[in-house]
């Protein structure tokens, strides 16, 4: 049990602090918003010394003036948005048999003339050995939620590819995914299982990219600070920037440390106005070595509620039409969503498993097993945590 | 199958709700209906509801026109349903109608048939229903009453001996309240 008592006295200091952290925010933006002006007529400077650097952090490789603001593309009045997004129940090892779920949605919005939607969603039940083990590092070990969730995350892509090989709309058809498309949990898992899901994924960016379908990932109120560390980059009084051999850590206060704290967000709602689009930036993740062609660029958006972060792989980022066509109709969708693409909402609803779905995929599985005569024996705890005693 | 105009998705002795195959559409409100079932189930629509498909979503104003909503938000169109109740009046009893309620409630997704002119004409011959709309307490009874009453009277090709018949019923029925009584025949008319 939860002592609200103890919780709440946490929570008072956490808020003044950050109603602390919130004053300064307003002289760091104003400093930010200059520098970013500033770095604007000298873009090509400070684009070399970013990709000269070695740094701690991600900093967004730049390759026009930062500070640009690109108006809103007119719409297409035809067009196909395709998304799909999924959810699991993790195996429980209490429960009678190990095995997982993943339910995985498929949403195709088509706008104008042909109208229509179709919404709908298809689970998968994984109890193979196959499906439950997996290689790791020349080891086999069970397959837990980070290995599932990357998995899923596979089957996601897998599923818009589908839609869109099963449509015939015309050349306006964007495939929208929720959160990032730089897989970077794989960074730290060793080669083995790494190539097993980024060959795949690999090979779906090649055939989006045949299909001349653009591939964008959608983040919502986005905690990246690629553009403010590149800014921070050009703060720093050295030619170019090797942070482990900091020559001013002896100051109070390091060179790059004023705008510290700040997240892209808040320096782009000054930049950019309602439908506007910023300057595209190449992102520095380390697995992105991995990705060849489909190397991840974002830009980040004004879509009246929010800033968004949208990253497309390189060959959207390259390609003007393709770009403004993501550009347009990421703000469409979130327009027609109130603030939030309409078709990864809708992925979303179609593909959730809640709590008592959970709850009634094992009392199915435990059925189906006592009617097939097996014995159901299930752990202590599990049954201890269903029927707590008194 | 074509030509059904609802499916049952919930069946009890009393009355059945039946899910509309398109959204928006239904069988009109007072109309005769039969389910297709082994035994048929005849009964009347008192309610049509068109929401949300899932309980926790509901339906948000938009500013635009059916058309507009059609073009740039059709996936509101895929998350709603049209659900229609229906009074159970009798059922089928070795090829006749048989006025009481039937010993087994429709299956579920049995598909649900609008009357044919015949079946009305059975179903009204008697006043049996309009007993069976004035003792049901969750139906808008006065409402249904005059709809059931002027779809009968239709498909009896404007017959005047029945509404005469019926309103000397209906009169018996509510002997007790002329103040409902006089509301009803005043708006048959």
């Amino acid at each position: 049990m939860l002592n609200f008592h103890l919780v709440k006295s946490q929570i008072d200091s956490m808020i003044r602090e950050r109603k602390d952290f919130a004053c300064e925010l307003t002289d760091k933006i104003t400093l930010a918003k200059e520098e970013l002006k500033l770095k604007s007529e000298d873009w090509e400077e400070l684009s070399r010394k970013v990709e000269e650097s070695r740094t701690s952090w991600l900093v967004a490789g730049i390759s026009s003036p930062p500070a640009s603001a690109h108006p809103l593309p007119e719409r297409p009045r035809n067009y196909t948005a395709l998304s799909s997004d999924g959810s699991q129940i993790f195996p429980d090892r209490h429960e009678a048999l190990p095995c997982y779920l993943i339910n995985i949605s498929s949403i195709a919005l088509t706008y104008g003339d042909n109208a229509g939607a179709m919404l709908g969603s298809g689970p998968s039940l994984f109890y193979r050995d196959e499906d439950r083990f997996t290689i790791w590092g020349g080891k086999k070990i069970p397959a837990d939620s980070e290995v599932i969730s990357l998995k899923r995350t596979l089957m996601e892509f897998e599923r818009i590819l589908q839609l869109v090989k099963g449509n015939e709309a015309d050349g306006n058809t964007i495939a929208l995914s929720d959160g990032t498309l730089i897989l970077w949990r794989l960074e730290a898992s060793p080669p083995d299982f790494r190539d097993g899901i980024m060959v795949p994924f690999l090979r779906i960016l090649d055939e989006f990219r045949t299909l001349r379908v653009p591939v964008a990932g959608y983040i919502s109120y986005p905690g990246s600070t690629d553009v403010i560390n590149a800014l921070r980059v050009g703060l720093c009084p050295e030619k170019v920037s090797f942070c482990n051999q900091c020559p001013y850590t002896e100051l109070p206060t390091l060179p790059c440390s004023p705008i510290e704290g700040l997240t892209d967000r808040f320096l782009f709602s000054t930049v950019l106005d309602t439908g506007e689009a910023s300057a595209v930036f190449k992102s520095s993740s380390k697995i992105l070595e991995m990705y060849g062609e489909h190397h991840i660029y974002f830009f980040y958006i004004n879509i009246g509620e929010e800033i968004a972060r949208v990253e497309v792989p390189k060959w959207v980022a390259e390609d003007g039409r393709l770009l403004s066509l993501v550009h347009t109709l990421v703000y469409d969708q979130a327009k027609k969503g109130k603030g939030y693409p309409v078709s990864i909402a809708e992925a979303h609803e179609q593909a959730v498993v809640k709590a008592k779905d959970r709850d009634f995929f094992f009392s199915l599985i435990r059925e189906a097993m006592v009617k097939s005569g097996f014995a159901v024996t299930v752990s202590r705890k599990g049954l201890s945590k269903r029927v707590p005693g008194v | 199958m074509s030509g059904y105009i609802g499916e049952v998705v919930e069946s009890g002795t009393k009355g059945f709700v039946a899910r509309s195959p398109r959204v928006g559409e239904a069988p009109s409100f007072g109309s005769f209906v039969r389910t297709d079932s082994g035994s048929p189930v005849y009964g009347l629509v008192y309610e049509i509801i068109t929401g949300s498909r899932e309980p926790g979503r509901k339906p948000d104003a938009y500013d635009m026109s059916m058309e507009e909503l059609k073009r740039e938000q059709p996936q509101i169109f895929e998350l709603l349903k049209t659900e229609f109740h229906v009074l159970t009046l009798g059922y089928l009893d070795r090829g006749k109608i048989r006025f009481a309620l039937s010993p087994l409630p429709p299956p579920i997704h049995s598909f649900v048939l609008e009357c044919t002119d015949e079946e009305k004409e059975a179903l009204s011959s008697e006043d049996f229903f309009l007993r069976a709309i004035i003792t049901s307490p969750n139906v808008p009874a006065d409402d249904l009453i005059i709809s059931s009453l002027l779809g009968a009277q239709r498909s009896r090709k404007n017959d005047k001996d029945f509404m005469v018949r019926m309103g000397k019923s209906l009169s018996r029925f509510l002997k007790d309240d002329y103040e409902r009584l006089a509301s009803i025949l005043r708006r048959l008319l």
